[in-house]
């Protein structure tokens, strides 16, 4: 089953790159940059997904106490950092020609990194508290947290921004490109969400035997 | 809850005291880095008023559950009858108050050092201020709460409040931007509702989860 | 927007390719090891590494 899914994701994971490389054209303003977009924007709707998923694991810990629910949560939470950050670092590569420079205090970009450090925060606290019961309960209560804060950030980072410059990526809106790129853009869409339930069911996987061992 | 509180507060006065003469020195550190120059410090003032606030309100905040753990009463919260909400309402509200009484000293030193003419943006920027505390005084108990019991918390306490008070702090210091320009609240309502939502959603899931956190 | 650019794409897919591949190869290798020192019921795996090493099925556990 595991192998079963790990060979569709990494089907997906090809044929997105073949997409995004041989079938999509090359884009008439940006050029070839624009190629970072397939990595780029799938990449934060995983780090959102995850940390949507963090939201509702950590109710249902909350609620039930299960275990598993708990595992999904630290899981889910490590999985979206690591996206969250590839989505900083391949916007600022994809920056650089853009605008000129590594670094620009874009909305999209600023409200990525304040999720960065709130969930780097959260794996921080995951990892001071030794008392496995009770890190599991306090890291829900900061899931919690920083999953009603995702709206707050969203719009403060927005205004923040906008009364000066339209953001970049704010709104992508489909209805403004071509098919085919759309098309590659959803297979890589659908690649990644496939990649991000493999790492998570594995990484669930490591803290249950991580868990057993320690018991 | 309030009043034991404050009762202990007033007794003791060390923390306002400490907190007061704390802002004091923050002033006279922005101003020997930023220097004299009084233009350049015009501009970044909202920024440098929230910064005060901020940094004194963690040391305020981080302090929240210390009589708590030093006199080994920590047993006694977690055994506590009924409802733990009612102990985190009564320790935000201490919260509430002192760091609005820091604030209001921060404010006039400010005004007094930096020549800002208060008397006519007061009224605006109280409820800026208001809006703003509230927000992070919110968080700030909650999660006092919960690293109170962490080794290294002092280190741990503002890692995790920072991030989470990022968009209250873009808020404030826009809405406080415009207050001290001379504009009206209206101009602001935008960031005033943010402020009032985050508000809103702080409390509200602080309240609902305070009772995890205060687990036996 | 010519050929230059085509580094920065490069440089943005290898990244986290590299990222993403550690990532894979840190959960393979703790499960391994965690499988290793768990108890032997759980699917003894016959050196699926190919190390001549001993494999966590030959050792007994405790009684």
């Amino acid at each position: 089953m595991r192998r079963l899914l790990g060979g569709v994701t990494l089907a997906g994971l090809v044929a997105g790159l073949v997409m995004g490389f041989a079938i999509a054209p090359r884009e008439a303003t940006q050029g070839n940059v624009q190629r970072i977009m397939y990595l780029h924007v799938p990449s934060v709707w995983v780090a959102y997904l995850a940390f949507g998923v963090v939201l509702v694991a950590s109710v249902v810990y909350l609620m039930r106490r299960a275990e598993a629910a708990d595992r999904l949560a630290h899981a889910s939470a490590e999985v979206g950092v690591l996206f969250t950050g590839l989505t900083i670092a391949t916007g600022s590569i994809w920056g650089k020609p853009t605008w000129g420079a590594w670094w620009t205090w874009d909305a999209r970009l600023t409200s990525v990194s304040i999720l960065f450090v709130m969930y780097l925060g959260y794996l921080l606290l995951r990892g001071m508290i030794e008392d496995r019961e009770r890190g599991a309960r306090f890291a829900a209560v900061l899931g919690i947290v920083a999953a009603f804060n995702v709206p707050l950030v969203h719009f403060s980072v927005y205004w923040w921004r906008t009364l000066h410059q339209p953001p970049s990526l704010m709104k992508p809106g489909p209805g403004t490109m071509p098919d085919i790129i759309v098309a590659a853009l959803l297979v890589n869409f659908a690649a990644f969400t496939l990649l991000y339930v493999y790492f998570v069911t594995r990484r669930a996987r490591v803290l249950r035997l991580e868990a057993e061992a320690e018991a | 809850m309030v009043w034991k509180d404050l009762l202990v507060e007033r007794r003791s006065k060390e923390t306002l005291n400490a907190l007061f003469f704390f802002g004091l020195l923050l002033l006279f550190v922005f101003q020997f880095a930023l220097g004299p120059d009084r233009e350049r410090l015009a501009g970044t003032l909202p920024g440098l008023l929230w910064l005060g606030f901020i940094l004194s309100g963690l040391l305020a905040l981080g302090r929240t559950f210390v009589v708590e753990r030093e006199n080994d009463c920590w047993e006694g919260l977690l055994l506590a009858p009924g409802d733990k909400s009612a102990i985190y309402v009564g320790k935000l509200a201490g919260n509430l108050l002192l760091m609005l009484a820091i604030e209001a000293i921060l404010l006039v030193l400010f005004g007094f050092f930096f020549n800002l003419d208060l008397a006519n943006v007061l009224p605006g920027l109280a409820v800026v201020i208001a809006l703003g505390t509230v927000a992070l005084a919110a968080v700030g108990t909650l999660f006092a709460a919960m690293t109170a019991q962490v080794r290294a918390r002092e280190l741990l306490f503002p890692v995790l409040l920072l991030p989470v008070e990022a968009p209250v702090l873009l808020a404030t210091v826009k809405a406080t931007e415009a207050v001290l320009l001379g504009e009206t609240l209206g101009s602001v309502a935008h960031w005033l509702k943010l402020l009032a939502a985050a508000d809103v959603v702080y409390v509200a899931v602080g309240v609902l989860t305070f009772d995890f956190v205060l687990e036996a | 927007m010519t050929a230059g650019n085509w580094g920065f794409v490069v440089a943005a897919y290898g990244l986290a390719a590299v990222v993403l591949i550690a990532y894979w190869r840190f959960l393979v290798r703790r499960e391994k090891e965690l499988q290793g020192q768990g108890s032997g019921v759980s699917e003894p795996q016959a050196s699926v590494s190919g190390h001549p090493r001993s494999e966590p099925a030959s050792r007994s556990p405790l009684p």
